[in-house]
């Protein structure tokens, strides 16, 4: 699997850079632009995630990492917040009316609904370890 | 992120334009409520400029369909790229706000001008 590299973050200030590293490498890695989109945008919601409901005001130590195996892309969130397994949120009430309608929680059911894969892990309470996993088409492929 | 607002007879199109996220949204909502607030309740969102949002941007769309409702008006939605249509619709907004493919059309959703 190709290692792309790790990305160390801090704060929710580094979010920009944090997109920067993840869409430079799903370029490098030739995936298509949906895949890019949806990779930037689970990459957004993990981290902000993370920084604002596992950390709160201040932030804390959390590490990035990109692979890349063939045509699939693994994110890596790493982090030493309270535990928090954000698949087990429940998934919005999409079907609500505008007055119903919660203005949060759509985060992570984008991310659930844009990856192939979204897994979590205690690290013995440790460690959270968010698992992100997108497969992208082969060029030759596409339409 | 830029927004511009520009007056067409009764109704307000906000032009929005590069990427909504985290840390853009809440300086649009902060510009879109304080719009509504300042009597403004007919808006037009061109969203032909973004290629990026994400739940955050959203956030701040519901809250100003709300806040127009409210008061008996509406945001109304056009010209979302690619991108920025697939959240809109994975998030169920497309069946709670109204779409355009163009702003003339969202503009003229609105019926005849009274001023």
């Amino acid at each position: 699997m190709g290692d792309a590299g790790e990305f160390k973050a801090s704060s929710l200030a580094d979010l920009e850079r944090l997109v920067a590293f993840v869409e430079r490498n799903c370029e490098l890695a030739g995936a298509d632009a949906d895949s890019r989109f949806a990779l930037h945008l689970a990459a957004e919601e993990a981290f902000i995630n993370i920084m604002q409901h596992g950390y709160g005001p201040g932030g804390g130590p959390v590490t990035v990492r990109l692979q890349v195996e063939d045509r699939r892309i693994t994110l890596t969130l790493r982090d030493q917040a309270r535990p928090f397994d954000p698949t087990s949120v429940p998934a919005p009430d999409l079907g609500a009316d505008w007055q119903q309608r919660a203005v949060g929680g759509l985060g992570l059911h984008l991310v659930q609904s844009m990856m192939n894969e979204v897994r979590y892990e205690s690290d013995a309470g440790r460690e959270n370890v968010l698992t992100l996993v997108k497969d992208f088409p082969d060029a030759a492929t596409r339409p | 992120m830029q927004i511009q607002f520009e007056s067409r007879y009764d109704v307000s199109v906000v032009i929005i334009s590069g990427s909504v996220d985290s840390q853009t949204a809440e300086a649009l909502l902060a510009e879109l409520i304080a719009h509504v607030d300042a009597g403004h309740l007919q808006l037009v969102a061109d969203l032909g400029g973004v290629d990026y949002t994400s739940s955050a941007g959203l956030r701040a769309l519901l809250s100003t369909v709300k806040a127009t409702r409210r008061g008996g008006g509406d945001l109304r939605l056009s010209r979302p790229t690619p991108n920025v249509l697939k959240v809109l619709e994975l998030s169920g907004f497309t069946s709670i706000m109204k779409l355009y493919d163009e702003v003339d059309a969202a503009v003229a959703s609105f019926g005849p001008a009274t001023a």
